[in-house]
């Protein structure tokens, strides 16, 4: 349980990463009038990504060993 | 109660709670550079950008970028070393180097901070730029790097990390009762120090390292590219750039360590728990750092006297012999002498602190005088269009932001050592108690 | 679509910066800021000195720096080559200043007038009623805030805001309703031409074909929209005569 969500959380922060960069940067863009990201925010998903990924680390320590029902 | 409450803190371990007046009169001086900061950039933000010294480059004979940047620069870099020596230690299982991984932490994530004020400080539209970056950041921009991995990656990660380094020393803090209890229950998040947790903080400690040190290289690199991509300002074009950068982050990183180290020991009034061997390995560090930069530096020179285009000759000559001299000679003299102090030390096997805190001092002043001739005589000098030569100073509102800057992160250094031990509590020293 | 150019014509150019003038008029320029810029250069040691002029624009490069290292994209790149600013979306990083090798970037270090030379100008003055045709003040200026292009944004003009970068349009606010730009328009002896080099029978396309051109700086690989004739690139022997007001 504990490696599922901590994996899940690198993967999904991985993919929220790829999702906003290849959203933010519409590769030669530079030559036609608009080089705005695909979507509003899509850098500030990029960053999100990061942040997911890395506190997969909080999760897989803090998390309780049974969750308290 | 209150008297009783006194008592018990006094309890706590390495001085944590105890305000003595020396810290006192330090953290107001701290809060009064501070506020001289925020003066400062009150003015700036009234009035606009005509309150710094800069200007634009060309017909305005300016510099656009300025101490501000330098400061950017300077500061990310200083965050370069705390982090590495920290995943180093946990990596290779430094033991000896224990001591000092909790305020290198700390200090990463400080510089990073004011790394980002920096940043901030320096856009037109501040408060434009915190919510356009977000909406619109491009990563064709080598500011991408810089905004997404360096502060927001590298800083969230050096967060953790620092957080998760010291739940174990939080959970033994919070059985002391004290004002601070609830803090370091907070802290220690439920931490029992069972094995299992102890084997689970050894894994994400050891990952965590793992991908940290890559994504510091990189983030680093970054910073490089803002100015070794731009062909257009003669000097900052080159491939050298993003290493040397590098270099001399780690340079003026642990150079920076040194100087928390000792006064983090004066704090804690036991100088047996920072000894001098692990100044002796910051020592071996810093002069590592300090050879490769200095070989970097003697390439670039070399390449400048040896074939220099038109452009590139007006600025080596006022880098060299002109205007800039003064603080080219100076770092250069700020990075030598330290290194063959350094050397001289590691081939007698006898470490001073004293001189390794100057070493430090030394070549954080080179690091800063560094920083700044990447960023300001390119601008000023060597254009590529024959404009007139321009100039750049900084004025007193910049002096005033960079001394706040600088006060506010006293300010968090000083606050942190009181809340929480600034050096990790030896394993046989406290036992836990099973709770 | 149309791609535009602009050709100097240094065989021609006298140096009197009548297009610096008419440009910031029509641009509601701040002080010391010269989008368009001529430089005056002496080169040669007295009595053997020779003059020249070099108009300088923004070069409204194809391979554009300034819009490489824009963090927010607020530098872009119309599809009819012309390279403008947002000042809606300009943070004011002045990165884009630091990566331009011609120096044509202005930042509004200060909070800037809404009308630059209203103040300064008696646009009743019947000598000057009767230059303008009775339009007072002669140009739009400084009412260019509307929306231009295919992406509805704000770039005509300058002295838009407090902390952002601004530079030469080409102005955008004439060249979409059919007009050439002010220094263009202005030029006494033909020395700026512009036009649509897309078209191959446009009277521009045909002066850079019967022609010699070449481009400032061209080692930088910036690939420019401004086209010179006659002259030499300029050398770093050359001294800049007649600066205009350094600073602000």
């Amino acid at each position: 349980m504990r490696k599922t969500i901590t994996l899940g959380m690198v993967v999904g922060g991985i993919v929220l990463m790829l999702i906003g960069y290849l959203a933010a940067a519409p590769w030669g863009a530079d030559t036609v009038a608009n080089s705005d990201p695909s979507f509003g925010f899509a850098p500030a998903l990029f960053v999100l990504g990061v942040i997911v990924a890395f506190s997969a680390a909080l999760v897989y320590e803090l998390m309780p060993d049974r969750p308290e029902r | 109660m209150a008297t009783q409450t006194n008592t018990q803190t006094s309890m706590l371990p390495q001085g944590v709670g105890r305000l003595t007046t020396t810290w006192k009169l330090a953290m107001a001086g701290s809060f009064l550079l501070f506020a001289v900061g925020v003066f400062a950039f009150v003015r700036e933000l009234s009035t606009g950008m005509i309150e710094t010294g800069m200007r634009n480059v060309g017909t305005m004979g300016g510099a656009s970028w300025g101490l501000y940047i330098t400061m950017v620069v300077y500061f990310i870099g200083v965050s370069f070393a705390g982090i590495t020596i920290a995943a180093l230690i946990r990596l290779f299982n430094l033991r000896h180097l224990r001591p000092i991984a909790r305020f290198a932490e700390l200090l990463t994530v400080v510089a990073l901070i004011l790394g980002a004020l920096a940043i901030i400080v320096d856009l037109g539209q501040p408060l434009r730029g915190v919510v356009n970056l977000f909406r619109y950041a491009r990563p064709q921009s080598p500011f991408f790097g810089t905004f997404s991995l360096v502060i927001a990656g590298y800083l969230v990660a050096s967060l953790i990390y620092l957080y998760l380094g010291g739940r174990r020393d939080a959970a033994i803090m919070a059985q002391y009762p004290s004002r601070l209890q609830r803090f370091h229950r907070w802290w220690a998040a439920g931490y029992r120090d069972t094995p299992e947790e102890r084997d689970r903080h050894r894994q994400t400690s050891f990952w965590l390292a793992v991908t940290i040190i890559p994504l510091l290289v990189i983030a680093h690199s970054t910073l490089g590219f803002v100015f070794g991509l731009q062909v257009g300002r003669p000097g900052w074009y080159g491939t050298l750039q993003a290493p040397a950068f590098v270099a001399l982050a780690g340079v003026s990183g642990i150079g920076a360590i040194i100087i928390v180290g000792a006064v983090v020991r004066r704090i804690v009034h036991d100088k047996s728990r920072i000894d001098l061997d692990v100044f002796a390995a910051l020592g071996k560090f810093l002069l590592a750092f300090l050879l490769v930069y200095l070989y970097f530096m003697s390439v670039e020179l070399l390449t400048l006297l040896y074939a220099t285009p038109e452009v590139e000759k007006q600025l080596s000559d006022a880098l060299l012999l002109g205007e800039y001299a003064w603080i080219y000679w100076g770092s250069v003299a700020l990075l030598v002498i330290p290194g063959l102090g350094l050397l001289w030390q590691a081939f007698k096997r006898r470490w001073n602190v004293g001189w390794l805190v100057a070493f430090g001092i030394a070549v954080n002043l080179a690091a800063i005088g560094k920083r700044y001739l990447i960023v300001v005589p390119s601008q000023t000098h060597g254009t590529l269009l024959p404009y007139e030569v321009g100039s750049y100073s900084p004025s007193w509102v910049e002096y005033g932001v960079v001394l706040g800057l600088l006060g506010l992160g006293a300010l968090m250094i000083g606050t942190f050592v009181k809340v929480f031990p600034p050096i990790p509590l030896r394993e046989d020293e406290e036992v836990m108690v099973d709770a | 679509m149309a791609k535009y150019a602009m050709v100097v014509d240094l065989n021609r150019c006298q140096g009197c910066r009548a297009c610096t003038e008419a440009c910031k008029i029509e641009n509601n320029t701040g002080q010391s800021m010269f989008w368009m810029h001529v430089f005056r250069f002496e080169d040669g040691e007295f009595p053997d000195t020779r003059m020249s002029f070099l108009p300088r624009p923004c070069q409204h490069c194809d391979n554009a720096p300034c819009v490489k290292v824009c963090p927010t994209g607020a530098r872009f790149k119309r599809e009819d080559g012309l390279v403008l600013t947002d000042p809606d979306r300009c943070i004011g990083c002045r990165y884009c200043e630091l990566a331009c090798p011609y120096g044509v970037n202005y930042f509004n270090w200060q909070t800037p007038e809404a009308s630059q030379y209203s103040d300064v100008i008696d646009w009743d003055d019947p000598d000057i009623q009767s230059a303008t045709g009775g339009l007072s003040p002669p140009y739009r200026n400084p009412d260019l805030d509307e929306e231009w292009g295919s992406e509805r944004r704000r770039t005509a003009g300058g002295n838009h805001d407090k902390g952002v970068m601004e530079k030469c349009t080409f102005c955008v606010q004439r060249v979409e309703q059919g007009n050439l730009p002010a220094c263009v328009d202005t030029c006494p002896v033909t020395a700026l031409r512009f036009g649509d080099v897309s078209d191959a029978e446009s009277p521009v396309s045909q002066f850079i074909r019967e022609n010699e051109t070449w481009h400032l700086l061209e080692e930088a690989g910036t690939e420019p929209s401004v086209f010179y004739v006659g002259g030499k690139p300029p050398s770093h022997s050359y001294k800049e005569v007649e600066r205009p007001k350094a600073r602000v």
